[in-house]
């Protein structure tokens, strides 16, 4: 291993020690306040490792593969910046979240434990990011998943927490774990299968591989079918999406938000790699079983949306719908698809980011607000406790507003830049049937977007005047907010320098 | 400059509005108010100043600014003559609205006048807008607070209402956003060259079955907001649950811009298509006249009954924009504003009397001429001209549709004239059953209804003040002027229609347009 090599993962090396500090730190120091703060610097130094690895790339230089396991190119890196903004929003709604809840501080409980299973997870998002082998693929699949379980789980474990918050955080965790185990053995026995046909591990020599008569072997076939499937449970599309709901509902808002953006971004960009390096994306059968998950995810996740009254709920299903759109853009292959999918990923994140983010204050707000105005005991994730927020909360209410705008791709709002780029690159690559389930799905999810959103602005509920204003949400919080939202809009409006960074990626 | 000068004060205008009503109580309508005529004035003053003589040649004003580069998209607005009168009519009407219901709106006036002044910046995007992209982000946009007025300031079932435009409206532009995506492809296919710009869209080459397909995702998305039967359903809602403010933009505006885009786009970006189309759409819009008539008539809610004279009226523009010649397309045009213009007013006379019986149900008016003798004779007024009365607007524009589309299509045109007999109608009987008869069965109503605003059922309810008999009147001359001149309107428009014919077969368009200036004068009495 060379310095290069070294020099390029320097983010996730510098993930890695600051998980070590952060681990000493809480041994000898316990401080949630400072555990936070370690956490985020250590976010913050992996985000500038990241752009000086992208900086050092480029001048003849594309990309440096370290060791067989990983290849650190800007694609990665861009994807690594952005799992960990993502990290630092989750980070800081984490916060809110426990501080709400921690109303008697006592010795059972363990904050910082939060802040450590969430580098860990970041850690493993990056690494998939980065990874260029099936058996790096496979760690770092499985490093997300084992941190995720506990997160899930968190309210097990502090004495702090309502009881009615500790049932459905387990039920939500032993689903994730059963199924993802499930899930994770299919992807393993699929990798199998795929070494078996090709004999080899590495993306770019099962390329090579991919070339000769192993591709119609049903060896291969039968193997990427079941990586895919691993890989469609991850991403939760139609019919690998039965575990999204409940575990979106049941979990800690600030985790629901962690496992809607950091764990389908990595799986969305291992996917990404997976097809180009492994020269998979040309082959039929993988083409088909994505046009078919798309499909169904557009309009099963859609219908199923138009029942929800739960806003975790519904945000599951709208979720599913979008993983739809973006796998859309996974099927063109060539440049311009994979630069529809970063931007469209973007979109999703930062939108959804927003959406759980207004999400979860409310949720604190109401868990805090429980003695004087929540004593009905009333779920602050019902979409009733939402109705009139606009005008006792202007800022949070206009948040989400803008957040379900973006949801719903209307025009001001990244969320429209995204769809137009689906929009193209469908068309681009001729694909009328996947296309008219766009336009389907888009006018499906108009409903349930905006009957939320028209709820946000009803000014004749009776429980507007007697709900609590916005006092309670923590000034981190609603800065978070603003800059999502204004993230959101100016991205929105002027596109043109992300478009020109992710258009430099393929060029 | 100007044209975005005009949106940047109108969209700043409505922030502005909406914030000051929080310094100070009943500011933000004379804001509203200073903006709007700010606007007027200097659109007006732009225009007086510029050089006439080559306005036929092409744009009068252009800005283009790259936007999004990487697709070709640029911030273009232009204005032509079209373009100029359209949006003379939003700011017009803008006002109208504003002064009609100057004291109607009494909850969180602020976030209302600002959703005002923002619909009134995206309809004026719309209007000016030549990059397909930025038509299509206006085109959206203005439906925001669109959706806000009805569904914060409507009346009961206004959250259904305010869903069912929004779907309508939304889906089917996306299959325009399809459209316009793939043409511009196309466009990229035949010449290497990614852009949105109208100009450069024109001239592009598509096979007659993709251009076919492509002119429907187009038509879809303008019919629907025109509307035409059978894209309709959303309107009689929308309008009837909307505030009065809402119902006079939507009806005098936002409809006007799915027959702008007809004019604008559809036609001249895809000629033989449309021209392949024509029956289709010329059914569709004379059965719509017959249809909207026939449910107008039906109607007891006289807000609703307006709503379905509306789809009857509109189904005229769709009669003479598909007939492709030049007397039927300014017939169309002139429609537009006598619409605009007529309908306006009497969705602002539906909301007066609302405001004074709290009720829209006809069966609970009658005999209201003699309490309210000043709003009456304004009803009586917009009625007839509702009806085709010759020497008001709307009688030049019907005219003018059915002598230019018999001679290109007669069964069609027969079927829109026998709608104009279901005009009479059900105008007629909204003038008979609300202002005429006996007085009693609404003083009933009112008493059961028993609001304390009204003052009880013995009160009699107070007439039209001097603020809105003077908005009104302007109205009427308006329509009086359109109705005995006709011809400046026709020639302003003249040019950019002759563009969207240009591009037609030869031999249908060259007979019409030479006709036009001499007929024009013949719809006068």
């Amino acid at each position: 291993m060379t310095i290069m090599e070294l020099h390029a993962i320097l983010p996730l090396l510098t993930l890695t020690g600051g998980i070590v500090c952060l681990m000493l730190q809480v041994a000898f120091f316990r401080s949630h306040g400072a555990a936070l703060g370690t956490t985020l610097v250590v976010l913050l130094l992996a985000i500038c490792a990241s752009l000086l690895v992208a900086a050092g790339l480029g001048n003849g230089i594309p990309s440096v593969q370290a060791t067989a396991l990983l290849l650190v190119d800007r694609q990665a890196l861009l994807l690594c910046t952005l799992l960990l903004l993502a990290g630092v929003a989750v980070a800081i709604l984490g916060r809110s979240y426990l501080r709400s809840r921690a109303i008697i501080p006592s010795a059972t409980d363990h904050p910082e434990a939060f802040y450590i299973l969430l580098l860990l997870c970041l850690l493993g998002a990056c690494t998939l990011a980065c990874a260029s082998h099936f058996a790096s693929f496979f760690l770092a699949l499985e490093l997300v998943g084992l941190s995720l379980y506990p997160l899930l789980g968190f309210p097990l474990t502090g004495n702090g927490f309502a009881a009615q918050e500790r049932e459905p955080a387990m039920e939500s965790a032993i689903k994730y774990l059963l199924l993802s185990a499930l899930t994770s053995a299919l992807g393993l026995f699929g990798i199998a299968l795929v070494y078996g046909a090709t004999g080899a591990l590495e993306f770019a020599a099962v390329a090579a591989a991919i070339e000769g008569p192993a591709a119609a072997s049903g060896l291969m076939q039968a193997g990427v079918t079941l990586v895919l499937a691993a890989m469609a449970f991850k991403l939760s599309l139609v019919p690998f999406h039965i575990w999204t709901p409940d575990v979106y509902q049941g979990a800690p808002t600030p985790v629901t938000a962690l496992i809607a953006t950091v764990s389908k971004a990595a799986a969305v960009a291992i996917l990404l790699r997976l097809l180009t390096l492994s020269g998979l994306g040309e082959e039929t059968i993988t083409t088909s079983l994505l046009t078919v998950l798309a499909v169904a995810s557009i309009l099963g996740g859609n219908l199923l949306a138009l029942m929800q009254d739960d806003v975790k709920r519904l945000l599951a299903y709208s979720s599913i719908a979008h993983i739809g759109y973006l796998a859309v853009a996974l099927l063109i292959d060539g440049a311009f698809g994979g630069e529809a999918a970063l931007y469209y990923l973007i979109a999703y994140i930062v939108t959804t980011l927003g959406a759980f983010a207004t999400v979860s204050l409310v949720a604190d707000e109401a868990v805090t607000d429980v003695d004087r105005h929540n004593a009905a005991g009333m779920d602050p994730c019902a979409g009733t406790y939402f109705a009139g927020l606009f005008w006792r909360a202007p800022l949070l209410g206009g948040c989400f507003a803008a957040m379900l705008l973006s949801l719903a791709g209307i025009p001001l709002t990244i969320g429209f830049i995204g769809k137009f780029y689906i929009f193209a690159a469908g068309i681009e690559g001729e694909l009328w049937l996947v296309i008219s389930a766009v336009i389907v799905g888009s006018a499906l999810g108009l409903f349930y977007y905006l009957r939320l959103l028209l709820a946000l602005f009803r000014r004749d509920h009776q429980r507007a005047a007697a709900n609590g204003t916005a006092r309670q949400v923590s000034l981190d919080g609603q800065l978070l907010l603003l800059v999502l939202s204004v993230t959101l809009l100016a991205l929105g409006v002027f596109p043109q320098p992300l478009i020109n960074w992710l258009h430099a990626l393929y060029t | 400059m100007i044209l975005a000068l005009l949106i940047v004060l109108l969209a700043a205008g409505g922030m502005i509005a909406g914030l000051c009503e929080r310094v100070r109580k009943g500011s933000a309508r004379w804001l509203a108010l200073a903006i709007l005529v700010a606007a007027s004035l200097l659109l007006l003053g732009e225009v007086s100043a510029f050089p006439a003589s080559d306005s036929g040649a092409g744009w009068w004003y252009e800005l283009s600014l790259p936007w999004i580069p990487r697709f070709g998209i640029h911030f273009h607005l232009a204005m032509d003559g079209l373009s100029f009168s359209l949006l003379l009519l939003t700011l017009a009407m803008g006002i109208f609205g504003l002064l009609v219901t100057w004291n109607q709106v009494s909850d969180r006036r602020g976030f209302f006048y600002a959703n005002y002044l923002w619909v009134l910046a995206g309809i004026t995007g719309v209007f000016t807008a030549v990059d397909l992209f930025l038509f299509f982000f206006f085109w959206e946009v203005m439906l925001i607070p669109m959706l806000l007025l009805i569904a914060i300031w409507g009346y009961e079932g206004r959250t259904a209402a305010a869903i069912k435009f929004f779907i309508f409206t939304q889906a089917s532009s996306l299959l325009m956003l399809v459209s316009i995506i793939a043409l511009v492809f196309i466009h990229f296919r035949t010449t290497g060259e990614v852009t949105f710009g109208y100009q450069a869209l024109l001239s592009t080459r598509i096979d007659p079955e993709t251009a076919y397909w492509l002119m429907l995702g187009f038509f879809l998305a303008f019919t629907v907001k025109l509307p035409s039967i059978p894209f309709h359903p959303w309107l009689p809602d929308a309008h009837t649950q909307a505030p009065t403010a809402g119902s006079i933009l939507l009806a005098a505006v936002l409809l006007k811009t799915g027959a702008y885009g007809l004019m604008r786009f559809t036609l001249p970006l895809f000629p033989e298509a449309s021209q392949a189309f024509a029956p289709v759409a010329m059914t569709l819009g004379a059965i719509s006249v017959v249809y909207g008539a026939v449910l107008a008539f039906a109607q007891s809610d006289m807000k609703r009954l307006v709503a379905y004279s509306s789809i009857s009226h509109m189904g005229f523009v769709l009669l003479g924009v598909y007939a492709f010649n030049a007397i039927a397309m300014q017939g169309a045009v002139v429609q537009l504003f006598a619409h605009g213009l007529s309908t306006a007013a009497l969705f602002a006379l539906v909301g007066a009397l609302q405001h004074r019986l709290h009720t829209r149900d006809m069966n609970r008016m009658g005999g209201l001429w003699e309490p309210l003798p000043k709003l009456s004779a304004f009803v009586l007024f917009f009625a007839v001209a509702s009806l085709g009365l010759p020497g008001l607007g709307n009688f030049v524009a019907e005219f003018l549709v059915l002598l230019g589309s018999f001679g290109r299509s007669a069964p069609q045109a027969i079927i829109a004239a026998l709608g104009m007999i279901g005009a009479a109608l059900y105008a007629l009987v909204m003038v008979q059953r609300s202002l005429f008869g006996p007085p009693s069965p609404r003083q009933e109503g009112s008493a059961h209804v028993g609001s304390p605003a009204a003052g009880g059922a013995s009160a009699p309810p107070v007439d039209l003040s001097a603020r809105e008999w003077l908005a009104l009147l302007a109205l009427a001359l308006a329509l009086l002027f359109i109705g005995l001149r006709p011809q400046p309107l026709m020639d302003s428009v003249a040019p950019a229609l002759e563009k969207a014919l240009a591009d037609l077969p030869p031999a249908e368009a060259a007979v019409s347009a030479r006709q036009s200036p001499g007929l024009g004068g013949g719809g006068k009495p």
